[in-house]
């Protein structure tokens, strides 16, 4: 009996598979793949690749742990601690994906290889920066045939950063939908007229289209490439990314939260004050942040040498955080998009292939400061579904009760019937102490709100 | 002729249109090149006659 798990997302290529193994993640690498493997490490193209921190490094294991037949070899790459999807990625952060993607096409090509995949989904936001995954995506380089991946690129990378720029709109929920990327003919639907006026977009999109629906079927295309039109190819689709203006508008809802409430700076200094102190208290070296608005309170918890992965709903809150996360070269600091009321959900195959968020980002402290009143007046959760939400997903909580009589709350009851006579400071300590106890509670001086220190009463 | 891995759908077009990319891409750097060259041709004298500085346009 062969106890290993493998990975339900590891199954189209033949090249080798991810297995969990006694609780760390190998990567089996095939007889299939073994030259290309060999390569990979003699031509010098990893060592390359992994001292500029942009391929995951690897330990590898001569020991055939999945005792399966096809068995070359077993890597064990360094563990990413949090595994994030483009869907909860704002749009710097795919640029980035993308940029490295191509970097890699370019420094694979020098030692006669190539990626035979481009997807975000072998990219991981690894010590706040992003890294190649996919230590089995190289292979021999052909010159004279064309890129593989090419369309590949296009639709998960090109094609959703083609729509953010010219619609301004976040497409992560499309992204969520499309898991091999956005097709062709879709963006070609989408895309507003003016965009024809861009080089890049009629190559890309308007060409692809026509070409797509043109070929005949059953008739390989006679080709003929050339490392030179590779690299043209390559450098033009850098040069797309690159341009992309660097400085996008943050001025949504949340964007400015702190700055504009008046009682902003004395609210905060009280409130960092308890967070410090229930900090102080907990042993947890992980935490979800929710509703982290501009990563003020990440940032705390990144102090404590927490590993932070910061949500929020807004791509621009987590544009911002990412920038700084980036420009300050803070490790310890995951930026992602959340929307709590709708969280990405398992997709691909058999609904298997890519977890749900809450399946995938596990940590021992979930923060939950100025959210509440957001998710029960703004969303219709109710306290009881909320504390449940919370038991599941959290074996420490700080979370902030931000009351009716808040000027915030107030502000939102104003354009709504208040069916909400539930929402309490006393009917919210009874419906979470069904599931936690209180270890800690402080009122934010000069502030109705109140924060909470609690744990879980039982493991789920 | 190597034997490619097509375990991805390149999409049936994707390798036609990347020909066709690649020729208007290597157009437009021959030409872009070539304008460089007709600038560089009629500023160099300028360049010249401010002496000890670099030419950073070329």
């Amino acid at each position: 009996m062969v106890n290993y798990t493998r990975h339900p997302s590891s199954f189209k290529d033949p090249a080798g598979f991810v297995f969990e193994y006694g609780g760390q993640v190998y990567r089996q690498v095939n007889q299939y793949y073994a030259r290309q493997f060999e390569h990979l490490i003699n031509s010098g193209l990893y060592e390359q690749l992994t001292q500029r921190g942009e391929l995951i490094p690897h330990q590898q294991i001569d020991s055939n742990l999945t005792q399966s037949k096809e068995w070359y070899t077993t890597l064990l790459p360094e563990p990413v601690d949090y595994i994030s999807y483009p869907y909860e990625w704002c749009f710097e952060q795919l640029r980035d994906a993308a940029q490295l993607t191509l970097g890699m096409v370019r420094t694979a090509v020098q030692h006669s290889m190539i990626l035979k995949d481009a997807t975000p989904f072998n990219v991981q936001f690894h010590k706040g920066k992003p890294v190649f995954i996919d230590t089995l995506s190289f292979d021999l380089y052909n010159p004279k045939q064309p890129w593989i991946a090419y369309r590949q690129f296009c639709q998960s990378f090109l094609f959703p950063l083609y729509l953010e720029h010219y619609l301004k709109t976040d497409i992560q929920k499309i992204l969520s939908s499309y898991i091999d990327g956005i097709p062709v003919d879709f963006i070609a639907r989408l895309l507003p007229l003016k965009s024809r006026l861009s080089l890049g977009v009629w190559l890309h999109v308007y060409l692809q289209q026509t070409a797509n629906g043109s070929q005949k079927p059953g008739k390989a295309a006679e080709t003929r490439f050339s490392r030179k039109k590779l690299m043209d190819l390559v450098s033009h689709l850098t040069n797309i990314i690159q341009h992309f203006p660097a400085e996008r508008i943050y001025n949504s809802t949340w964007s400015n939260y702190y700055e504009d409430t008046i009682l902003s700076q004395e609210y905060l200094r009280e409130k960092e004050n308890i967070v410090r102190q229930f900090c102080a208290a907990t042993k947890s070296k992980t935490v979800l942040d929710l509703g982290a608005n501009d990563g003020h309170f990440s940032k705390l918890f990144a102090g404590y040498g927490m590993q932070v992965v910061a949500t929020d709903a807004d791509s621009r809150c987590i544009a911002r955080l990412y920038q700084e996360v980036k420009k300050n070269k803070i490790t310890n600091i995951l930026p992602l998009i959340l929307d709590i009321a709708n969280p990405s959900p398992a997709i691909g195959f058999q609904n298997r292939e890519r977890a749900a968020f809450h399946e995938r980002i596990q940590t021992g402290l979930v923060a939950a400061l100025a959210l509440i009143h957001h998710l029960v007046i703004g969303r219709n959760i109710s306290l009881p579904a909320l504390a449940e939400y919370f038991n599941n997903i959290a074996p420490e909580l700080i979370i902030e009760f931000v009351p009716k009589e808040d000027e915030k709350v107030q502000q939102m009851l104003a354009t709504r019937p208040d069916t909400f006579p539930d929402y309490t400071e006393t009917a919210f300590e009874k419906y979470f102490s069904k599931y936690f106890h209180i270890a800690g509670k402080q009122t934010v001086t000069g502030t109705p709100r109140v924060l909470y220190h609690m744990k879980r009463k039982k493991a789920i | 002729m190597e034997c490619i891995l097509l375990y991805i759908d390149p999409g049936s077009g994707s390798y036609l249109v990347q020909v066709i990319i690649a020729a208007i891409l290597g157009a437009l750097f021959y030409f872009k090149n070539l304008w460089w060259k007709i600038k560089a041709f009629f500023f160099r004298p300028k360049k010249e006659e401010s002496e000890g500085e670099d030419s950073v346009n070329g």
